[in-house]
């Protein structure tokens, strides 16, 4: 059963039943870059070995039977800040407490920065069997820009070492569309990567979150607006280029040579089960949402206490399920198949079904083989029809 | 008392002249209010007068002077609206006069306005004093507009009285020559009632409170009366004076002003202008010259803003109309509005202060289409037709000719603008009718010009363009014939009957291109491009194009908070309910509002 679902994940098809994850928070970083709203804190080193344990703590008091995992992620922050043993030691917690499937993807984000040559054989050793690397962007002055401290040269020699040491996938994170970057910078990042061959290539573009420095830089003027229609131009410069070199595109921001699609991010877009362990990590089981504390600092003192790590939760509601499902499979390149989300949520899309039938007149979505899925014209406005369907 | 120690006044003045301070400094002066009550402007009553500074409703006061020859005089000041949308209302207070106080600002001079209400009390024959206000203000140029008012009444500089309402100067000698130069009434005492209505107020307790003159006969407590020109029966409950509270009393003599409560339950069945007589055989036969219906000049379409609140809409102008004669609506739906009224309104003030008063006393939130002036076709088959909103308009090739309504327009400037506001009223299809020096510095100038070209920022063109110094005020003179088409907008080649307009068909390019734009930059990109035309019947005038949208969709998920990116797509799915739908185009409400305020700039979208 986990092998028939952890292989299906590959294909970045989406699954009725995609299988159970476990993502494990990271909340460290040596700089904050200005654009990110995650949960990450510069300048906390001397949290890290409390926070190991803490979270290692966490994972063998969570309640329950749970189901073997297929796929494990350590997101972050830079996971890599702490050293390979520290993550190696949580991740055996995870498969002592929950269990891992045999051929689970278990990945570990990366900044090229904070990864030496040793670091990715310590990586494996500890259990990891992909990496994904933050490459962000292959122009100096790009990266400056946006505040990041490693030059090209040490972003495309992460990748290399990762594979000399034997990374059997891998995976390299592109941020386009900020406004200091020129169609060429853009080209050449996507074209440096492509030769860098990774299995796998996220390309987000950039966004200006609430809240985040720049969000006030862009507020009071001394950053340009970001241009939705560059943005546009720049993701179809994207599609072409890395369609052109085998890359298939499973999700908005995804692309994967065949059968190399992340099973983790897939489950995450099916709707599918997962635990969080660590600070402000998003856990779901069957319709209940939780997320924990959020402050590293309060997170370990929780865990100490003995107290329940869990800061909020809320039951998805039938209809609010139904939307997430359709919005999160919508992402996916295969679309959602219909026959099974009426079976999950009978009623749901018959009712819309006159809405997607006019998206469809319009171009913006395709029904084929039983599926429901955006078109490639539909694919940048997918918040839109997301809210027209859902 | 007696007709000859009676003198009935109003004072006419331009906004700002000191009207409401003089009225203040006679009712203290003569002890009417003792200066521990007194409040300054004690006339204007409404919060709305108060906060605008002007006068709405006209109120009468009554006074006891004890002049120098040793009697006493009753000295009634009507109070007139200071508005060219109450023109007629004005008309009906000086009718109520047997003189008029000319007050003017000696810092400013004489103002359009003033001169029109001028023309009206001189046509009425009153006797006019002249009198300069401020004369304390370290501008004040007294002897200058001295010279303008004596060359315009044909009188000497010496008969201008000079005054300070402010500080009281001058105010007590005035008072002696009212006395002196305002005839008494000269009604005849032993004539059936006849009694002009000059103003009626709406009070939720006692109905309809009418302002009346006794010009023949006399009126007592409990008798029973009629409203000549509405036919309106009902007994004289109480009626009384204004001293300046309200005070019983039990009867009206020839050439008294006061009230009259008859169970009347809305304004509009005692109107301004109308005659009260004795109910039947002691009745008069004939009503007092002069009365007319309100004629609404200028109309718009209201709508509430939520669609839930029309019977809300509905009740409010109900009320409103109580207590407002010249309010005319009726129900209408809009495609891009919804259910709302037709509202036919005096003027561009009245228009503001009837929405002003809707949201602010029932708490409605109200969109409103562009004002429009009502025309009158001549179809091909003979048939006249009135039409107030522009969709009712027919084909062209239906319609043999179109007028409309125009205006005699009076605007006084200091003559340095006279080209300036030539330009103006040219643009404005404006035609010079008469031009007068007032004095080397000033000039009245008089214009025809349709008022369909005055309701959209004339005035407030004057204003710029004159930097503030020119005056202005205009009166119907009647429909003339027009080359006038329909402007209509179209979204995606649907019509949008809120942006429908009739314009001079020299002008209707103008409007195209200038609605086009405005939407191009108000309507939010769609998932196709979206043009955006003007059309006079079938043909385009203007396009625009709103292109689609390229990106709308998000990056990325962070660490399976799915619950953050399915609150972002719910609120996406609120704020498209609040879109109205034209044809397929989402439009946001927000966007009519603004592409409505036709005379506000609209930014580029960022």
């Amino acid at each position: 059963m986990t092998v028939a679902v952890a292989a299906a994940g590959r294909t970045g098809t989406w699954m009725p039943e995609p299988g159970f994850g476990v993502y494990v928070h990271i909340p460290f970083c040596k700089h904050r870059c200005h654009y990110c709203d995650f949960n990450t804190y510069e300048g906390l080193d001397s949290l890290h070995d409390a926070y190991v344990d803490a979270v290692i703590d966490d994972i063998r008091r969570a309640e329950g039977d749970m189901p073997e995992a297929t796929s494990v992620f350590f997101g972050g922050g830079t996971p890599t800040l702490l050293p390979p043993p520290a993550l190696g030691r949580i991740l055996d917690a995870i498969r002592t407490r929950v269990g891992v499937a045999s051929d689970a993807e278990i990945t570990v984000e990366a900044n090229p920065e904070t990864v030496a040559e040793s670091s990715f054989t310590g990586l494996l050793e500890a259990g990891f069997n992909r990496i994904s690397i933050g490459i962000q962007s292959l122009v100096p002055r790009v990266l400056a820009a946006l505040g990041r401290t490693h030059s090209p040269e040490v972003a495309l020699n992460a990748i290399v070492a990762a594979r000399r040491a034997g990374f059997p996938d891998i995976s390299g994170d592109l941020i386009f569309g900020s406004p200091w970057e020129t169609p060429d910078d853009w080209r050449t990042s996507l074209e440096g990567v492509v030769d860098a061959a990774p299995d796998h290539i996220s390309a987000y573009a950039l966004t200006v979150e609430e809240g985040t420095p720049l969000a006030t830089l862009v507020a009071t003027g001394r950053v340009p607006h970001i241009d939705p229609d560059v943005q546009a131009e720049r993701y179809a410069s994207a599609c072409s280029l890395l369609s052109a070199a085998g890359y298939e595109r499973y999700e908005i921001s995804n692309w994967a040579r065949p059968g190399r699609a992340s099973r983790h991010n897939v489950l995450y877009w099916s709707g599918g089960d997962y635990l969080g362990f660590g600070a402000g990590a998003h856990g779901h089981l069957s319709g209940r949402r939780s997320w924990r504390i959020r402050l590293p600092r309060d997170y370990i003192a929780a865990v100490r206490a003995g107290c329940d790590t869990v800061a909020g939760a809320e039951t998805v509601g039938a209809e609010a399920r139904a939307c997430e499902t359709l919005l999160c499979g919508l992402r996916l390149t295969s679309g959602v198949d219909v026959g099974s989300f009426e079976r999950r949520h009978p009623g749901y899309l018959a009712g819309r079904w006159s809405v997607a039938e006019e998206l469809a007149a319009a171009g913006m979505v395709e029904v084929s083989g039983g599926r429901l899925r955006l078109s490639e014209r539909g694919v940048l406005l997918g918040d839109d029809i997301i809210a027209r369907l859902a | 008392m007696d007709q000859a120690h009676q003198r009935a006044i109003a004072v006419i003045a331009h906004i700002d002249h000191g009207k409401s301070t003089l009225s203040d400094r006679l009712l203290q002066l003569t002890g009417t209010v003792s200066d521990r009550d007194m409040r300054e402007q004690f006339l204007d009553r409404m919060d709305l007068e108060r906060e605008r500074g002007i006068t709405i409703k006209a109120a009468a006061v009554r006074m006891a002077y004890r002049a120098a020859d040793g009697d006493t005089y009753q000295i009634n000041l009507i109070d007139t609206p200071g508005h060219v949308d109450f023109n007629y209302e004005v008309s009906r207070s000086l009718a109520a006069c047997d003189g008029v106080l000319l007050l003017v600002d000696a810092a400013q001079g004489i103002e359009a306005q003033t001169l029109t209400n001028l023309y009206l009390a001189l046509d009425a024959g009153l006797e006019i004093i002249p009198v300069l206000n401020k004369i304390d203000l370290p501008a004040a140029q007294p002897d200058k507009y001295a010279d303008e008012i004596a060359s315009l009444l044909g009188c000497a500089r010496d008969d201008i009285h000079r005054i300070s309402a402010k500080t009281g100067e001058g105010v007590p000698a005035l008072l002696e020559v009212i006395v002196e130069k305002i005839p008494p009434p000269s009604g005849n005492v032993n004539a059936p009632l006849r009694a002009l209505v000059f103003d009626s107020v709406y009070d939720a307790y006692r109905g309809v409170i009418a302002y009346v003159r006794v010009v023949d006969g006399a009126l007592s407590a409990r008798e029973p009366i009629r409203f000549m020109a509405t036919a309106f029966e009902g007994e004289a409950d109480e009626i009384g004076i204004m001293a300046p509270e309200a005070r019983p009393v039990k009867r009206l003599e020839t050439g008294e002003v006061g009230y009259v409560i008859a169970g009347v339950k809305e304004v509009g069945l005692a109107k301004v202008g109308d005659t009260v007589t004795h109910a039947g055989r002691e009745g008069a036969s004939e009503a007092l010259h002069g009365y007319r219906e309100p004629k609404p000049m200028v109309f718009a379409g209201i709508y509430p803003i939520n669609g839930d609140d029309f019977p809300l809409l509905r009740d409010a102008l109900d009320k409103l109309k109580l207590n407002d004669a010249a309010l005319v609506y009726e129900p209408e739906s809009s495609g891009a509005l919804g259910f709302g009224f037709r509202c036919g309104f005096l003027g561009l003030l009245h228009m503001e202060i009837v929405r002003e008063r809707l949201e602010r006393e029932f708490d409605l939130e109200l969109i409103a289409t562009a004002p429009s002036v009502g025309y009158e076709l001549e179809m091909t088959d003979g048939v006249k037709k009135l039409i107030r909103n522009p969709t009712d308009m027919p084909d062209r090739s239906k319609i043999n000719d179109i007028s409309e309504p125009y205006v005699s327009v009076m605007i006084v400037t200091p003559s340095e603008y006279v080209g300036t506001i030539m330009g103006l009223c040219q643009e404005r299809r404006g035609e010079l009718k008469e031009m007068h020096y007032l004095s080397p510095e000033r000039v009245e100038l008089r214009y025809h010009v349709p008022l369909g070209e005055i309701i959209f920022d004339f005035f407030d063109q004057l204003k710029s363009r004159t930097k503030g110094y020119a005056s202005l005020d205009y009166e119907p003179v009647g429909m003339f014939s027009s080359e006038l088409v329909r402007v209509d907008v179209l979204l995606n080649g649907q019509p949008v009957d809120a942006f429908s307009t009739i314009v001079h068909r020299d002008k209707s390019y103008d409007y195209g291109k200038k609605m086009t734009d405005r939407l191009r930059k108000l309507i939010p990109r769609q998932m196709f491009d979206v043009p955006i035309q003007a059309a006079i019947g079938s043909r385009i005038i203007a396009r625009e194009t709103v292109r689609a949208k390229r990106k709308d969709v998000t990056a990325k998920c962070y660490g399976g908070d799915i619950t953050r990116k399915r609150k972002l797509i719910e609120k996406q799915k609120e704020g498209k309910k609040r879109m109205k739908q034209i044809g397929t185009v989402e439009v946001p409400q927000t966007a009519f509002i603004e592409a409505l305020k036709i005379d506000t700039d609209v930014k580029e979208p960022g």
